[in-house]
């Protein structure tokens, strides 16, 4: 891994802001949560207590509410904005009115009844599941006829039940019929235009919505639905349930009175001791046009905003309200709690506290406020607190990034020095850049430069050695030979002479050696003594060539040059010699019988000198550094000593001349050539 | 892959060397030691500071006729130099701890006399051209791979060289190539007419190029007649400074030509 990429890793490390960040809007926000909720409930509490204060204007009865049993036919009329149209459908209860609730039944009638009043009627909203339909015949006997009918009781103030029943044989606006019995006490049916209705056949059975004025409600009513063709009942009767049919209403003018409390984004809502509304003010919208769910909502949200799901959702019913906090209040402490919306999006917090009249607990508060303004609140937060932390990363990283950048460039200069500071002709650059620098980098070049000069002086040490060794090594063998020249003067006996003879070779070998090992440091003396002169290359070529054959007998050559004259200022002995050390290798390494071609080629501004003989091509891992000083790579078979020197001083000599030396093994693979470059002026 | 000298292949001068055949060197006779009896001892004086360099030399020279005195460093020669002069000097360039004593005593020798014949010995190849920059006067420099052998025989050459000077000239012995004349004998060499000095190899090459003009004399010829084993590189230098001294009499010198690859001839 690069050290950009990991620096740029370490640079992303900065997310940890980001996300801090989050961990620190959620502790915010929960603290903003359990204040918005104390708050809330604080004012909850004030509004009870102010409640309680004026608990006429509040409760319609004085004392408990009765309990609400809807099993027993107990019915809460749902404050109506305005009077609905009667036609026999819902759709214009508004909103309140909620899906009606299913009429308690004994005998499987499948019947739904909705109740709702305005200031000056009571409407009734009934759904009957009854595909046989069982018309009123012309004459009905309520009694004894059977057909399909919803009863009616309605308990007047004094005390006394009127009945009544809806039945018709074709759909459409009825009246409400009544028992009538006239002075013989017969019994027959009358129309009571006060009580209209709507029937409305549908295909699961039929819709009844019904209108009476409030004035003819007391206290209670009972409602049952009766199947004419199979006698089927829902719903229940005062005969049944003499005690139950309880009317509930809202009280008039609480709405009003609440909306004084209200501050926008609230809605309050007093109940009674069973749940049920009495009054409702306020809407949860700061705005009424604005969504309840969040518009637009950033992005960022789906990173802290796993927290709602834990949440109840709200409950929302036309008559009644419940919940953990609303079960508190009743039972007479406030609470809050949060809950979710109904489409679970927006948090929606919610405190209710009770409200006591002296000793008795006559209803609650139910303060409902959005969370959304919460939410906006912590949004900003986040988006300024991702933006500020992303740009903080993007900078840190841009930072990380240029800095790798910069510091790999300066390791990558420090690496091609060092690759580069053993030249090709094994000379060593001791200067490093970067070591100047007062950081790691430079310490590192430093330390490469003090490296560089440990070599530098061992391979000075090696290349000097044979000079030296030479040089040091003559003066004894001098003195050996000159002694052997002695005692031969002296005269040795015959069966001596054959040590004598062994002694002179062994010193001759010897001498060769020390020879071959001074021979670059005197290649290097005569150039720098050399001067040169215009030569004739190819004349010299010639005059060479006809040595070597003389020289080399056993080997064949060949020589191609270009016709006519080659020109170029040169030192013909240096050229004589590098030409030798060329030969004398290709000698060594021609194949038996093979031959060893002298090529010179003339290209526009160079002569092109190439030496190649038949015979093993050279490991290619070799070929960069044959014109290396001491590099040797010789195989054995052969018991003269080798310094490696020989294509060194080929190499000091073509660049003496301003040229190059190249080795290659030959495209047929059957060879080796080496290549002088020489440059032509 | 390298190679080093190996010029044992090519020119098998190692085996002619083993016994130097100083009769059958390019210059006929010269290198003969002389072995006809002298009224006196001719007297030769060796500075040389390695013991046993030096009592080689002494017992090689003395088993040719010669007395031989030994020295061992610059002061102690002149000492003695300063009572009695030697008829030779054979002296060695680093002298103890006087890198080149060997020259500052060849200066004061040739001061006190001009004619003494002086040898210089090296130990390194390269101080012979400092040898002949110098010109210090030295009649032969020999690098000490010399074989005692042919050390005698520069010696006899130039106690030969003394006698010829002594005699009137003898025609007969004059070599003439052209606008070159070479005396054999005295072995002195003119170049139209104004004398080339030479040291004793030089001259033995030159002689021996001379002779068959035309010729090519390849490098083992060539140190076969100057009774002297050089390698490649010390023979080039030779003729480099033969060159150089013809040039300097006469800057269009080019009667010694290379032949690339085989040696040199003299062309008139």
């Amino acid at each position: 891994m690069s050290i950009r990429f990991q620096l740029l890793l370490i640079a992303l490390s900065t997310l940890v802001l980001p996300w801090a960040g989050c961990q620190y809007a959620r502790e915010l926000e929960s603290a903003l949560r359990v204040s918005q909720e104390s708050s809330l409930q604080a004012s909850a509490e004030t509004i009870s207590n102010a409640l309680a204060a004026q608990a006429a204007n509040v409760f319609d009865a004085p004392g408990a509410a009765p309990q609400f049993d809807w099993t027993q036919g107990d019915l809460y009329l749902v404050p109506l904005h305005q009077d609905p149209l009667l036609d026999g459908y819902r759709e214009d209860w508004g909103d309140l009115a909620a899906a009606p609730r299913t009429l308690p039944t004994r005998t499987g009638l499948a019947a739904r009844l909705l109740g709702g009043s305005t200031d000056h009627y009571a409407f009734l909203y009934v759904e009957v599941d009854d595909p046989s339909i069982d018309s009123e015949p012309s004459d009905p006997h309520p009694d004894t006829d059977r057909f399909d009918r919803i009863n009616l009781e309605i308990q007047s103030a004094d005390g006394t039940i009127e009945s009544y029943f809806f039945a018709t044989d074709a759909p459409g606006l009825i009246a409400a019929q009544t028992l009538v019995h006239d002075e013989a006490g017969a019994a027959h049916v009358a129309l009571e235009p006060r009580i209209q209705a709507y029937w409305q056949q549908t295909s699961r059975g039929y819709h009844l919505e019904a209108r009476m004025p409030r004035s003819l409600l007391a206290t209670r009513l009972w409602i049952q639905v009766i199947d004419g063709g199979s006698g089927r009942r829902a719903g229940s009767s005062s005969v049944e349930y003499p005690a139950g049919g309880k009317l509930f209403f809202t009280t008039p003018g609480l709405n009003h009175l609440l909306s004084t409390f209200l501050s926008p984004g609230t809605r309050v809502t007093v109940i009674d001791t069973n749940g049920l509304k009495l009054g409702v003010a306020g809407s949860l919208r700061v705005n009424p046009d604005a969504d309840l769910e969040p518009t637009g909502g950033s992005w960022y949200r789906r990173f802290v905003a796993g927290d709602l799901k834990h949440w109840p959702l709200q409950v929302v019913a036309n008559d009644h309200v419940e919940g953990r906090s609303v079960s508190a209040a009743l039972a007479g402490h406030p609470a809050a709690e949060w809950l979710r919306s109904r489409t679970g999006q927006t948090p929606l917090l919610v405190a209710a506290a009770p409200i006591q009249v002296g000793a008795w607990l006559r209803g609650a508060v139910v303060l409902e406020q959005a969370g959304d303004q919460l939410l906006e609140l912590r949004d900003r937060a986040l988006t300024h607190l991702f933006n500020f932390t992303l740009l903080a990363t993007v900078l840190a990283a841009l930072i990380a990034f240029g800095v790798a950048t910069w510091i790999s460039l300066r390791i990558g200069r420090l690496r091609h020095a060092a690759e580069a500071a053993v030249g090709p002709d094994g000379r060593i650059r001791l200067d490093m850049p970067e070591a100047h620098r007062g950081d790691e980098i430079g310490a590192l070049a430093r330390g490469f430069e003090r490296l560089l000069g440990r070599l530098h002086e061992h391979t000075h040490y090696l290349r000097t050695l044979g000079g030296k060794l030479s040089h040091e090594l003559r003066t004894p063998l001098t003195i050996v030979r000159s002694s052997l020249d002695n005692l031969e003067s002296e005269g040795v006996r015959p069966d001596q002479a054959g040590y004598l003879t062994r002694a002179r070779e062994g010193v001759l070998r010897l001498q060769s050696t020390l020879s071959a090992l001074g021979a670059a440091a005197r290649v290097e003396e005569s150039i720098r003594q050399s001067d040169r002169i215009t030569v004739d290359l190819a004349d010299l070529l010639e005059s060479a060539v006809a040595g070597y054959r003389d020289g080399f007998p056993t080997a064949r050559f060949e020589l191609l040059r270009p016709a006519g004259e080659c020109f170029m200022p040169a030192a013909p002995d240096l050229i004589v010699q590098m030409l030798d050390k060329l030969i004398e290798n290709a000698v060594d390494f021609c194949a038996v019988s093979g031959t060893i071609s002298v090529r010179l080629r003339r290209t526009e501004t160079r002569y092109q000198l190439s030496v190649s003989n038949d015979g093993p091509p050279i490991p290619p891992e070799m070929l960069d550094r044959l014109f290396e000083s001491l590099f040797e790579h010789r195989r054995g078979g052969d018991d003269r000593p080798h310094f490696g020197l020989g294509l060194y001083i080929v190499r000091l000599i073509a660049e003496f001349h301003g040229g190059e030396a190249v080795a290659a093994n030959r495209p047929d693979g059957a060879g080796a050539m080496f290549t002088v470059i020489l440059p032509m002026v | 892959m390298s190679l080093e000298p190996h010029w044992g292949k090519r020119r098998p001068h190692i085996r002619a060397n083993q016994r130097p055949n100083v009769g059958n060197c390019g210059v006929a006779g010269l290198a003969e030691p002389m072995r006809y009896d002298r009224p006196m001892k001719k007297q030769i004086a060796l500075v040389e500071d390695e013991p046993a360099l030096r009592d080689n030399y002494a017992a090689a020279l003395s088993r040719q006729g010669y007395q031989v005195k030994s020295y061992v460093n610059r002061s102690s020669a002149l000492q003695a130099f300063a009572l009695h002069l030697p008829d030779l000097a054979i002296i060695d360039i680093g002298l103890e701890d006087e890198a080149e004593g060997g020259f500052d005593l060849c200066r004061e020798l040739r001061a006190m006399s001009a004619e003494i014949p002086i040898i210089f010995l090296t130990a390194r190849d390269s101080e012979l051209d400092a040898v002949s920059g110098l010109r210090l006067g030295a009649d032969d420099f020999l690098t000490k791979d010399v074989s005692l052998p042919h050390l005698a025989a520069r010696v006899a050459a130039l106690f030969r060289r003394i006698d010829a000077l002594k005699r009137p000239g003898d025609a007969a012995q004059l070599l003439r190539r052209g606008a070159l004349s070479i005396d054999g004998e005295k072995m002195q060499t003119t170049w139209k007419g104004s004398a080339v000095t030479l040291s004793l190899t030089e001259f033995w090459i030159v002689h021996a190029l001379a002779r068959h003009p035309g010729h090519v004399k390849n490098r083992q010829q060539l140190m076969d007649a100057a009774s002297v084993v050089l390698d490649d590189n010390t023979i080039t230098s030779q003729i480099k400074r033969v060159r150089r001294k013809f040039m300097e009499l006469d800057p269009a010198f080019d009667a010694i030509q290379t032949v690339y690859g085989m040696g040199y001839r003299w062309v008139e």
